[in-house]
Formats: C-alpha cells, sequence, structure tokens
C-alpha cells in the first residue's frame, strides 16, 4: 500500500502484463480440465464443483455446469476490476475451467478439451480476454464510483451453499451402492469430521477402501 | 507410458498456474494501485504468517494432505492448491533466505518464479501418484461420486438457487421464479434461469430501468426463445397442448 507514490510501470507492475499473467495462469488450468477430461486427474477445484462437470460427462447435459461457471466469471470480473484483486477460485478456476469447457462440451466442441496444446492455447486467449476485460473495467469505472453488482454476492452465496450438500448425498449413494461401501463411507466422513476436514474427502475415501476389499460384483 | 505423458503435461501445468499466482499473489500487495490476482482471504493469510518460512510451509501443508486426499477420491486439486499451497510455499522458499518482506512475498518477480517451481512440484506429485490408484478403487469412487453428483446438479441446485433468488428480494424472487421454471420447461435444468432472474433483479434493485438493464432482459428473452427453438421445445409445447384438447373434442 505505500508504493503510491511511484507507479512502477516495468512488466511485474504493469496494467499490460496483466492480461499475460492472467492468461498464463488460465492456460495452466484449462489443461489441469484437460487432464481430468481424458485421465480422470487434475481438475484445479473443488469435489462438488468438478463433480458438476463429471455428472455432465455421464449424462450429456452441461446447463447447470455452465451456468454455474459462467455466473462465478461474470460476478468475480465485475469484482475483481472494482477492487483490485481478480479471485482466481471464483473466475478462473471455477468460469475457465468448469464453465468455458462445459459450454464447449454442451456445443459438441470436443476439441479444446481433448487436445492438451489447443487447450493450452484457449485457456491462455480465454485469460488474456478475461485480463483485458478487466483492465478496461478499471480504466472505464476508475472515475464513474461505484455501480450494481448484479446480484453476484447472492450467486456465489447459493453456489457455496450447493457445494456444502454434497458430503451428505455422497454417503447416500454409497449406501445405496451397497451396505460395506455405505458403512465404510460413514466410517470416513466420521473420521474426517473428527479430523475436521471437510466430510466430502472422507466420504469417498472411506468408500473407496471398502468398495476395493468388498468389491460389487 | 501414459504415466510419463501425465507427468509431463503436469510440469508444464504446474509451472504456468505457479507462475501466473505467484505473481498476481505478489501484487496483491499493491492494489488497489496495480491490479492483483488471488482472493482476499488469501491475502489475510499471507499477512497472518508473518513473514515465518515455518508458518508459510505448515499452513501450505495442512491443505496439501486435504488436497491430496481429494485428488485420490475424485481427481480434483481443491481450490486451495492454487489459493494456499503454491503461493504460501513460495513464499517460505523465498524467506528461507531472506526475511525482507518487500524483497520476498512482495516482489511479483521473485513470486513468480519460486511459485513456479513450487507449482511444478506440487502438481506433479498430486498427478502422478492418484494415476496409479488402482481401477477397482476408482470405479467405486465413480459408482458413488456420480449419482449424488447427478442429484446435487438436478435437485439440491435448483432448489438452493432458487430459495436464494426468493430471499433476495421481491424483483429477483419474481424474476428467478419466471425465469427459472421456464428454463427447468425449457432448457431441462433451472439453474441458468435462475441465477439470470438474480441478476436482473439485482441489477434493478441497484440502478433502475435503465438501458443496460433492458438491453439485458432482452437479450434473456432472446436466449430463451433460441434455445427452446433449437431444442424443439416449440413442437413438443404445441403437441401435448393438442394431444390434451383432442381428449375433450374427439
Amino acid at each position: 500500500m505505500n508504493t503510491q507514490t511511484t507507479i512502477n510501470k516495468s512488466f511485474w507492475y504493469a496494467d499490460w502484463s496483466f492480461p499475460i499473467l492472467c492468461g498464463l495462469l488460465s492456460a495452466g488450468i484449462f489443461a489441469g480440465t484437460h487432464t481430468f477430461y481424458v485421465y480422470g486427474i487434475g481438475a484445479f477445484n473443488e469435489i462438488a464443483f468438478v463433480a458438476m462437470l463429471k455428472s455432465g460427462m455421464t449424462t450429456g447435459d452441461y446447463g447447470a455446469v455452465a451456468a454455474f461457471g459462467a455466473s462465478f466469471l461474470f460476478a468475480r470480473v465485475i469484482e475483481g476490476s472494482l477492487v483490485g484483486i481478480l479471485d482466481i477460485g471464483g473466475a478462473l478456476q471455477t468460469g475457465i475451467g468448469l464453465g468455458v469447457p462445459a459450454l464447449l462440451l454442451a456445443g459438441g466442441y470436443t476439441l479444446p478439451i481433448e487436445n492438451f496444446l489447443v487447450a493450452l492455447l484457449t485457456g491462455l486467449l480465454l485469460g488474456m480476454a478475461i485480463g483485458l476485460l478487466i483492465i478496461l473495467i478499471r480504466k472505464f469505472t476508475v472515475n464513474s464510483g461505484g455501480g450494481s453488482t448484479f446480484g453476484a454476492d447472492v450467486m456465489m452465496g447459493a453456489g457455496n451453499a450447493s457445494g456444502r450438500f454434497l458430503g451428505p448425498m455422497i454417503i447416500l449413494s454409497a449406501m445405496v451402492a451397497s451396505i460395506p461401501i455405505g458403512i465404510g463411507s460413514l466410517l470416513g466422513a466420521l473420521l474426517f469430521y473428527v479430523w475436521k476436514k471437510p466430510i466430502t474427502g472422507g466420504a469417498i475415501l472411506g468408500a473407496m477402501i471398502f468398495g476395493g476389499i468388498f468389491p460389487i460384483i | 507410458m501414459e504415466i510419463l505423458i501425465i507427468a509431463l503435461k503436469s510440469i508444464v501445468i504446474g509451472g504456468l498456474c505457479g507462475f501466473g499466482v505467484g505473481a498476481g499473489a505478489a501484487r496483491m500487495f499493491h492494489a488497489p494501485t496495480y491490479q492483483g490476482m488471488g482472493a482476499f482471504r488469501t491475502l489475510g493469510e499471507l499477512n497472518s504468517c508473518e513473514s515465518d518460512p515455518a508458518a508459510h510451509f505448515s499452513f501450505g501443508l495442512g491443505f496439501f494432505f486435504n488436497a491430496w486426499a481429494s485428488s485420490v477420491a475424485a481427481g480434483s486439486f481443491t481450490q486451495d492448491v492454487d489459493h494456499r499451497i503454491i503461493p504460501n510455499w513460495g513464499a517460505a522458499l523465498l524467506m528461507i533466505k531472506n526475511r525482507n518482506l518487500e524483497q520476498t512475498l512482495h516482489s511479483p518477480k521473485k513470486m513468480a518464479f519460486a511459485c513456479a517451481l513450487i507449482g511444478v512440484i506440487v502438481v506433479l506429485f498430486l498427478n502422478t501418484t492418484t494415476s496409479v490408484i488402482p481401477d477397482s478403487l476408482k470405479i467405486t469412487a465413480t459408482k458413488v461420486l456420480v449419482p449424488a453428483a447427478n442429484l446435487l446438479v438436478a435437485t439440491v441446485m435448483p432448489v438452493i438457487f432458487w430459495l436464494a433468488a426468493l430471499d433476495a428480494g421481491r424483483r429477483s424472487g419474481f424474476w428467478g421464479t419466471l425465469f427459472g421454471g421456464l428454463a427447468q420447461l425449457i432448457m431441462g435444468n433451472a439453474v441458468p434461469g435462475l441465477v439470470l432472474g438474480i441478476l436482473i433483479g439485482k441489477g434493478v434493485d441497484d440502478s433502475g430501468w435503465n438501458r443496460v438493464m433492458k438491453i439485458m432482459l432482452a437479450a434473456v428473452i432472446v436466449l430463451f426463445v433460441m434455445s427452446g427453438y433449437f431444442r424443439g421445445f416449440d413442437m413438443k409445447m404445441i403437441n401435448s397442448f393438442r394431444d390434451g384438447l383432442s381428449y375433450w373434442f374427439k
């Protein structure tokens, strides 16, 4: 905060370099979604949000995850340019990492997600576009004062609240799968709760361990 | 062979993410003069470690175990990899040599390179260790996770977004209910409509029925009409009404 007296115009501080930094990070995140799509690993997001993409991949209906990601992106871009800190989680990890791939997959464009190099390039360009947009909004709104956030807080609150539902629902669906898997999931969730970690991870890990020992035939 | 490809890709991904996260996190300390990238909670947490490398490292480590469990279970890193693990470990790495904040945590250049290195290591570790898990375990995870996720997407999210729209004021409630219902009919999921309804309702609450809001409402209506047409909703609706009428007039 004490740097206001001297405006540093070097690459590391300049406005023009922000879209580049944003683009590099987005390229990595988008490629992470590529590895998730192809190998089932490496998506840069919470289990609950990634599960929505997974659900789209199995049912072919990407509407919910696309809307979820796009609304986060929209909200965070407005907020990020007003406060000077772009939220990576909402804008890039959820918006570009989940929302945009869902939109592309829903439209039948699988190439940007299936091909690693195209994924990197798509992420880079999208991130640069977001970065540029933020810098432009900053230039535009610096003098005009505060504006509407278009209910961004309401949407993000609802998004995070729905993520919390996944833990208990995993236990419920584990119990439908088989009795041992259900018990494993229950124990895992209890263990994680006592250990003060989100129960979602424990529920899945417990189900996996018991599912490995007592497979469903 | 596949694991080698995954490893190579992980190195690229980790490097790119680390570089961006590091530079963005350091720039946060100079916001709002310069545009930063990260999160307010990240900023607070980085400050709370008070330039102690051990504090930064152990803070990141707690989230690292959680990220690992989540990667093993569902292939998702959690958002904490970019938000907490990479910036904190990058800061810890720089502070081993030098505890001056201006030259470490607050320097975008140094943070970018330190975090790029950390990013490569973290992503490589998470991806290679989780890709060797036997398939039988992954099948169980999918069997459990997919029905739960479907339930989340089909029922829980629409309900929560709907209640949020109703609670956010009369305008969001009205537009959310209208567009949410139409979205469920036309697109098969109410969430897109509810989000647009909240957007319009809150936008009008904050700034009135100005030109921007009118354009936005028109765009939403066009969106619904177009997707209704392309999904064949118009024909389906006419047919269902006709079938109902023909019951009375046969």
